[in-house]
């Protein structure tokens, strides 16, 4: 039962990690960038919706401007900062989107503070039981909006024609310029959805775990979950979230009571620390030397 | 680095450590505090910019010196032979972290780094009898070759040394085989593995090399902060080094140097400046913020770096605009050819 | 020296080299032709080692040589050049020279260190640069050589191991006539010199029939036909494939 109640927890911090990796893949898979920023706008997201419903918006309305306004960030990002830097080295590119989650966190740590901030409630306090399980409103709304976000978006971008121009933008960007397509609007358009879904993924996270600056390292955790999944698969990404989610939340609730108690017995180590937050990037290297393309990713092959 | 080079480099090392007597304490502190982050930034130059391998993985790596070293000094070994087993012991670790690049290339790896990293801050914590944990290892100051020199001036003088000696060492070890290898299995892995080159060796070369230096650099911060704590050699560092070489310039052994000055002054200027203007509780959001925004407009305006704009006004002050522009040496080019791999 | 037996090499579904066989014996230098497409890249790749064949044999004297690694190779004496040359940045002309010497030929790491090797240096230039018209270029960066020089460097680059095979992979593609046949000249006189067999893939005709000893066609992954310059000329099966069925 317990082992459920844990299940639980970890699809729903899963889920929201599933959100930020989506908008991370979509990048990377139209443009080439990874997006380390990813954490920043996801940072971003929570504390525009904070402030918004400090300034007396209901939450709910304060979320969905702060999303609308995270689109506008992601697109000025884009237009301001990468395009630029076409040609740029590729380490150059990594760092300059280093530089973007510098600032946006030295601006929330200007603006708001290092302290953790109660986050307005976005959904109706409150517990179901369920066969001995229980679970606060806010995970199930949790679940339920990631879910539903990500089976929208990636029926969007299977099913409709701006979806059909992100796709060939992804797959070949010189043949998608050549049939015609504004490749650099397609690029902005992917880190407009990008940026959306960070937003949308930090508020929900927040409104879970609390919000402070250090929201911003779910940018770094999302990486385990895309590798996971493999760059460039979107399906992959969800998949990987949740399970992480999953993996992080077992570990935490019984992996680590268990290594504790051995550890105590033998050895004078007393703790193991947050064993958690590690899990993920050993798993990360495991499946790196295992199979490097991911679990859904495909090999590329290349010609001398 | 020609013959000529070296004795610049060497006088002008000779008039620091000369002018060290007459330093007060602070200047003394940003001499050391300047020449320990060049050594770090030139291990990361050796492997990101001569060897193409991107690691976020450095700001552990200084830490495994620092423990290493502190470890050793504690145990009263002389700080030389603390700083050389700091040295091996962090390039068994690098070469460790190497491993996966010897399947994965370029982004997966840099990941992979990411990984390396987390793991390294954990186990900092974790391993309570070589780390002390979140308290942090206080470390006792150790003799240089016999000498005392637990002053500012005395580290002033033996980080100096251990720069010019790291910079004369690298300089060389591009003009052999092995390190001309490294620079070709950075412009195409596939290339060089064409061409017959052992890649996995001499990658694990590059790991072993740059992973030695970044221990005396964790080395000889341990032994000038006297204390190695967990949060000192978190992800920020790795960043902060990533961050030196790239303003420097990638594959540019001045620019090691020229960034490490950029990236360590940069703070101590901001803080100054938050003092004058009575902002002292703000700096360090202030300071992040600047910092963050110079990363960005630097990297939009000038991903050569600085050591490749100096260049460019260096000839066009000596009007020699009539010669061909040739690219300047070490500026790299890791376009997205080293996309995903295998 | 070399032979090779059955190579069979697929990517996927697609077999692009079926059942090819090779024997070069020391000295000679044997081109290999074939329309484009007919696998001759390919097959080279796994005699350098790059690709591994799914079924085959390749003895290299009496060792079967099929799944070594490219380094391995380059270090028992099979070189290669590459039909691309590829676009490095930073390395001189010497450099690269430098870099094929050394997978056969490692100097010792320690005395570079210390002291470098002018010596070395100029050797390397008087043999190997030198006759492919590139001493003066010695110190230049590849990107701002010609083509036609890049790929010369890249010869004298596979030649500084002083390999006991030679594998060029379409050596004059690209390049100006008269530069053409100055290389192929070159391939001629170091053969001589060095006494290394030849493996010449390449679509110029008349280099390959001034150049080769022996030539062997290829066609849809399979050798077609083997023999002389002119046997070539009249074999009808040879005529078949480039000419269609006329």
């Amino acid at each position: 039962m317990f082992t459920l109640q844990l299940v639980i927890a970890g699809v729903a911090v899963g889920s929201v990690y599933a959100l930020i990796a989506l908008g991370i893949v979509l990048i990377y898979k139209c443009s080439g960038v990874v997006n380390f920023a990813q954490g920043g706008y996801a940072m971003l997201g929570a504390f525009f919706t904070y402030a918004l419903a400090q300034a007396g918006l209901h939450p709910a309305l304060g979320l969905l401007i702060a999303v609308v306004l995270m689109g506008a960030v992601g697109a000025l990002t884009q237009i301001l900062i990468l395009r630029p830097m076409l040609k740029a080295p590729v380490v150059a590119v990594m760092m300059v989107t280093l530089g973007i989650l510098i600032t946006f966190r030295a601006v929330c740590l200007f603006i708001w503070g290092p302290d953790q901030l109660a986050f307005p409630q976005l959904f109706p306090a409150g517990v179901i039981e369920l066969g001995g399980i229980f679970m606060t409103y806010n995970y199930i709304a949790a679940v339920l909006l990631s879910s539903v976000l990500c089976a929208a978006f990636l029926a969007f971008y299977r099913y409709t024609p701006l979806g059909l121009m992100q796709r060939c933008t992804a797959d070949n960007t010189r043949a998608a310029l050549a049939i015609g397509i504004d490749v650099s609007r397609q690029v902005t358009i992917a880190w407009v959805a990008s940026a959306m879904l960070a937003g949308l993924g930090g508020a929900l996270l927040a409104s879970l775990n609390g919000l402070s600056v250090n929201l911003s390292n779910i940018g770094l955790v999302a990486f385990p979950v895309i590798v996971l999944g493999g760059m460039t698969s979107l399906v992959g990404a969800v998949v990987g979230g949740v399970v992480l989610g999953v993996l992080q939340a077992l570990t935490d609730g019984m992996l680590t009571p268990a290594i504790e108690r051995v550890l105590r017995e033998y050895t004078e180590i007393y703790s193991v620390g947050a064993l958690q937050q590690v899990i993920p990037y050993a798993l990360l290297v495991l499946v790196l030397l295992v199979r490097p393309q991911g679990i859904f990713g495909t090999r590329e092959s290349e010609r001398v | 680095m020609t013959l000529r080079q070296i004795l610049i480099l060497l006088a002008v090392a000779a008039c620091i450590l000369l002018l060290l007597p007459g330093l007060g304490r602070y200047s003394a502190y940003i001499v050391y505090v300047v020449a320990i982050a060049s050594i770090g930034a030139l291990a990361l130059n050796l492997l990101i910019g001569y060897c193409g391998q991107i690691s976020f993985a450095h700001g552990g790596l200084l830490g495994v010196g620092a423990y290493a070293a502190g470890n050793f000094g504690n145990a009263g070994q002389d700080m030389v032979v603390a700083l050389a087993g700091a040295g091996f012991v962090t390039a068994l670790i690098s070469v460790m972290i190497g491993l996966p690049a010897l399947r994965l290339r370029g982004l997966y790896f840099a990941i992979a780094t990411l990984a390396a990293q987390f793991i390294l801050e954990y186990l900092f914590r974790l391993l309570e009898p070589l780390t002390h944990g979140v308290s942090g290892l206080l470390i006792e100051p150790a003799p240089f070759l016999g000498f005392g020199v637990s002053t500012d001036r005395g580290y002033a003088a033996v980080s100096i040394i251990l720069l010019v000696l790291s910079l004369i060492g690298v300089s060389r070890l591009l003009r052999t085989d092995l390190g001309r290898r490294f620079i070709l299995i950075r412009d195409s892995e596939m290339v060089a593995r064409g061409m017959g080159i052992n890649v996995a060796r001499t990658k694990f070369w590059a790991f072993a090399i740059s992973g030695f230096l970044a221990g005396i650099a964790g080395g000889l911060l341990a032994f000038t902060t006297r204390i190695a704590a967990p949060e000192a050699f978190e992800i920020a560092l790795s960043v902060d080094y990533v961050a030196m070489i790239i303003v420097g310039g990638l594959g540019s052994l001045p620019g090691a140097v020229i960034g490490a000055f950029f990236v360590v002054l940069l703070p101590e200027v901001v803080q100054r400046l938050g003092e004058y203007f009575n902002a002292a509780t703000q700096t360090s959001a202030i300071r992040e913020m600047i910092f963050g925004l110079l990363i960005i407009l630097f990297m939009i305006y000038e991903p050569r770096g600085l050591n490749s704009l100096a260049s460019r006004l260096w000839r066009r002050w000596r009007g020699a605009g009539t010669k061909p522009a040739k690219t300047p040496s070490g500026a790299m080019d890791l376009r997205p050819s080293s996309e995903p791999a295998e | 020296m070399l032979t090779a037996r059955d190579v069979t090499i697929r990517f996927g579904g697609v077999v692009a080299v079926n059942k090819m066989e090779i024997d070069v014996r020391p000295g000679e230098i044997v081109g290999l032709i074939g329309p484009n497409g007919a696998g001759k890249t390919t097959f080279v790749n796994a005699i350098s080692g790059t690709y591994i064949p799914a079924e085959g044999s390749i003895r290299w004297h009496d060792e079967e040589i099929v799944g070594r690694s490219p380094s391995y190779l380059a270090r028992i004496g099979v070189g290669r050049t590459f039909q691309n040359v590829a676009s490095l940045n930073d390395l001189t002309v010497l450099d690269i020279v430098k870099v094929g010497r050394s997978v056969r030929k490692p100097s010792g790491g320690l005395r570079q260190f210390f002291f470098g090797n002018r010596r070395q240096d100029n050797d390397l230039t008087d043999k190997f640069l030198e006759p492919l018209g590139l001493a003066d270029h010695r110190d230049s960066p590849l990107q701002v050589l010609s083509y036609g020089h890049r790929k010369a460097v890249d010869i004298a680059r596979a030649l500084a191991g002083e390999p006991d095979l030679l594998l060029l992979d379409e050596p004059v593609a690209g390049v100006a006539p008269a530069e053409a046949f100055a290389l192929a000249g070159f391939v001629k006189r170091i053969r001589d010199q060095l006494g290394c067999a030849v493996v010449m893939v390449e679509h110029k005709m008349d280099v390959v029939m001034s150049t080769c000893d022996r030539i062997v066609v290829m066609a849809a992954g399979a050798k077609i036909f083997e023999g002389s310059g002119a046997g070539v000329q009249s074999d009808p099966e040879v005529r078949r494939v480039y000419l269609g069925d006329a």
